[in-house]
């Protein structure tokens, strides 16, 4: 380390880092905002549930360990359903159910191509990365009840994101091509549904700045794992950006 | 492994280099994106001592940018990120470089020790404050003597000198080196009556009176941009020693009498085939490198896998000769003025 000489040296000296405050959660502004938010969120996990049946028709052999993870996406959707209820917010369901209508069609469209590769993609790395970043970002500013709710949860998605990166990542050789061909449709899919929520998000306390870092760590992280190296995944990034 | 968490000295540095490597995507993206873009472990480096000893290390960029200070929470996790990344790469001891530590240090991170799933193992990380510190104690002794300035006749100003790095300054130049003057200047009172105590001596001056009569000046502390040096008030000789961060004393000052030492830095024996050092804006970014990085080089080279400098006025005596005898057996030496006056001249 090396003292500071800065102009801004006195707003550093001057901060204290003190912990993140929590939001009032009764206010209507709060629960306005929540009923979209939780609604994408229970959407997701339904979304999610789906997608890994599907998945499960295009590798018959592994039907069944995915139906175990989709069923996993179920207890979820549940326990953020009671989130809603705790704080009394009906959730906006058709909101959501046209939040994630691109991806969903995206899916569905690969799913009958017999796309496995760009399923896994827009499943297991976008949305479970998108998922589990917004998750820790809300783990920090939620309420008592939802935030033990929120770990639990984190602590399975981890599962469901190495599942589908080993299976990228045994079939890289492959099936790169058609992954960056997925990445470049699908990424901006997800910068947009991040920038749409971005205001109702906000009001629960969560920054947008800090909501884009945790997915590009989490998409940067499962990328890695798979294999790509970092000017492959930079390429990737860059369907975010522009 | 040895890690390094190093940032760019600016927003249009980082653009530059984020573009040589291949990161178009922040290289073009604005302040919101760089402020959204994770920590990157941009660089694998192997590194040989003269005995032939070889460590491997990281270099690992924050995506922190100085324009970031004035965004608390932004500036906290980059370092948070950053020091998960290296911990996650299974980095044994990783020195935090730059403003990382300052940052660190300021917003009291220590109460976030979980990141994510990661529960950050403090043990892992050094401020590298000890190598720092040494090396600008010797960068002294040595210099000093050469413009002429008897140590046992000066009177030294350390500005600063309740700081980390500043109090061990402190402590080293009254117990080892028989200086004739200390005079103690920071912008707080009480933390200075009580290193006075500590030390059982040193004058307590503001900036001011400090700056005319010190033949020495060492200067590990926060300074204002705005700030005016006359350097017609100095003293001739002065040795003036330039420990803050970033370094930019020799461009308020000109006049022969006064002769800047950039502080803390250190050189290698051999060249290190990296290329993160050219962002420091060293004159031989192939070999030198600030203190506190090398000093998680000497750890590791050393089997040292702990938090050697960590905390603030926590470093001792015989952790500074602990870390500088380290350091010479390991093939570094101090930057000092011929070296400089010498690259000059080139």
């Amino acid at each position: 380390m090396q003292a500071v000489q800065s102009p801004e040296v006195n707003s550093l000296a001057g901060l204290s880092g003190s912990s993140t405050e929590l939001p009032d959660f009764t206010t209507e502004l709060y629960k306005d905002a929540y009923s979209r938010i939780n609604a994408i969120v229970i959407e997701g996990e339904q979304e999610a549930h789906d997608n890994y049946v599907a998945i499960g028709t295009l590798i018959p052999d592994k039907a069944e360990e995915l139906k175990k993870l989709a069923k996993m996406e179920l207890k979820h959707m549940r326990g953020f359903t009671a989130c809603g209820k705790n704080l009394g917010v009906n959730a906006d369901m058709p909101f959501a159910k046209e939040f994630f209508s691109k991806l969903h069609g995206n899916f569905q469209q690969a799913l009958s191509e017999g796309k496995l590769t760009t399923c896994f993609l827009i499943q297991a790395i976008l949305i479970e990365a998108f998922a589990i970043s917004a998750y820790h970002v809300y783990i920090r500013v939620a309420d008592p009840f939802a935030k033990k709710i929120t770990e639990g949860v984190v602590q399975d998605e981890y599962l469901h994101l190495n599942y589908g990166q080993e299976w990228l990542k045994a079939n890289l050789s492959t099936c790169k091509e058609e992954l960056m061909q997925a990445n470049k449709a699908n990424l901006p899919l997800i910068r947009s549904m991040l920038d749409q929520v971005a205001n109702d998000a906000a009001a629960l306390s969560m920054d947008k700045e800090e909501l884009m870092e945790e997915f590009m760590i989490a998409y940067q992280d499962s990328l890695t794992e798979i294999g790509l190296d970092n000017r492959e995944i930079a390429r990737m990034a860059l369907a975010a950006v522009v | 492994m040895f890690g390094l968490i190093g940032h760019s000295t600016s927003f249009i540095d980082a653009r530059r280099k984020a573009l040589e490597l291949g990161y178009d995507h922040i290289a073009e993206g604005d302040l919101d994106v760089w402020c959204s873009a994770p920590p990157q472990l941009v660089e694998h480096v192997e590194v040989k001592n003269p005995s032939g000893k070889i460590i491997q290390g990281a270099y690992i960029d924050s995506c922190f940018v100085p324009e970031m200070l004035g965004r608390f929470k932004t500036a906290r996790r980059k370092v948070l990120n950053a020091m998960e990344l290296a911990q996650k790469k299974g980095i044994n001891i990783t020195a935090l470089g730059g403003f990382t530590s300052i940052i660190f240090e300021n917003f009291n991170l220590l109460q976030h020790q979980h990141v994510r799933r990661t529960t950050l193992e403090w043990e892992r990380f050094t401020t590298g404050n000890t190598h720092t510190a040494w090396v600008i104690c010797r960068q002294l002794e040595i210099n000093a003597p050469k413009l002429g300035i008897a140590l046992n006749k000066a009177k030294v100003a350390v500005v600063g000198a309740t700081g980390d790095i500043g109090s061990a300054v402190c402590r080293w130049l009254s117990a080892r080196t028989g200086v004739a003057e200390l005079l103690l200047v920071a912008r707080q009172q009480e933390p200075l009556v009580e290193l006075q105590k500590e030390l059982k001596g040193g004058k307590i001056h503001t900036l001011e009176e400090a700056l005319p009569e010190a033949d020495v000046i060492v200067w590990v502390a926060s300074m204002p941009r705005t700030l005016e040096i006359d350097s017609k008030k100095l003293r001739n000789p002065c040795l003036m020693i330039d420990g803050g961060y970033p370094k930019n004393l020799d461009t308020k000052l000109s006049g022969s009498g006064v002769h800047v030492l950039k502080g803390g830095i250190v050189e290698f024996f051999a060249d290190i085939g990296w290329s993160m050092m050219e962002l420091a804006e060293m004159d031989k970014p192939q070999r030198e490198m600030f203190a506190c990085f090398a000093e998680a080089m000497l750890l590791e080279f050393e089997n040292c896998h702990t938090n050697f400098s960590w905390g603030r006025n926590n470093i001792t005596l015989e952790k500074m000769d602990f870390i500088g005898e380290a350091s010479i057996r390991n093939g570094f030496s101090t930057l000092n003025l011929k070296s400089q006056l010498q690259a000059a001249a080139a």
